[in-house]
């Protein structure tokens, strides 16, 4: 499965709020650690809904949480 | 391993035990003579919702059992929360077992028209409902693991 081209800056975001966890990020946006872990990793793209819900956790406009990040093709 | 995980384990594993129990017991009285199944299409109709009801109560108790277990291991009382990569997930898993049972309706239909005794339409079902249903929570696991 290929990575999502949207990328995001959760880890730096969750260090700066005084190292928030996974699970605390998870249980004030309602979803679980398991989908967290996959945004970081860029393994699953929220909806907006949920992008919106991060950005409000880090008060932080949801530009400087995730941003688009074309693929690049691979030259031979 | 995630709680989704594991519960895919258990549903693949209560699928696969609760048909092939079900299906032993079913070809024994076939081959005592109890029942006549080769062109009986009452007998088929009864012994498929039975099998519906039986899985439904096996597997009530086999979750009931995987939850008391996962609840001592872990220490977490509260069953997680579906959440909206849970929910996409879960409708993809769904649309590729609906292909895959779709294409075992077909099977069985062909079976059927090359002039194959009619029983085989019957295992046919069977067949594809299982495999459906393995393709379900495979691809479940496919996606929780791979991404989305």
């Amino acid at each position: 499965m290929s990575k999502s081209q949207i990328q995001n800056n959760i880890r730096r975001l969750r260090f700066d709020a005084h190292e928030m966890t996974q699970q605390q990020l998870a249980d004030e946006v309602n979803a679980s650690r398991q989908t967290i872990v996959a945004i970081e990793k860029g393994n699953y793209s929220p909806s907006l809904e949920l992008a919106f819900k991060i950005a409000r956790v880090f008060n932080t406009p949801i530009n400087d949480v995730f941003f688009y990040e074309p693929q690049v093709e691979k030259t031979k | 391993m995630s709680y989704r995980e594991k519960e895919n384990i258990v549903n693949i594993f209560s699928s696969i035990v609760i048909t092939a129990v079900y299906t032993w017991i079913i070809y024994q009285k076939q081959l005592a003579g109890t029942i006549d199944l080769t062109d009986d299409f009452q007998k088929w109709g009864i012994i498929f919702l039975i099998f519906v009801g039986v899985s439904i109560v096996a597997r009530i108790i086999i979750y009931i059992i995987f939850s008391i277990i996962n609840a001592i291991a872990t220490r977490e009382e509260k069953i997680p929360a579906e959440d909206e990569r849970d929910k996409l997930i879960k409708l993809k898993a769904t649309r590729n077992s609906s292909y895959s049972f779709s294409v075992g309706f077909i099977m069985a239909i062909m079976v059927i028209a090359i002039g194959m005794p009619s029983y085989w339409l019957f295992i046919f079902f069977v067949i594809s409902g299982v495999i459906s249903e393995l393709i379900d929570n495979g691809s479940q696991m496919y996606y929780y693991r791979k991404g989305v």
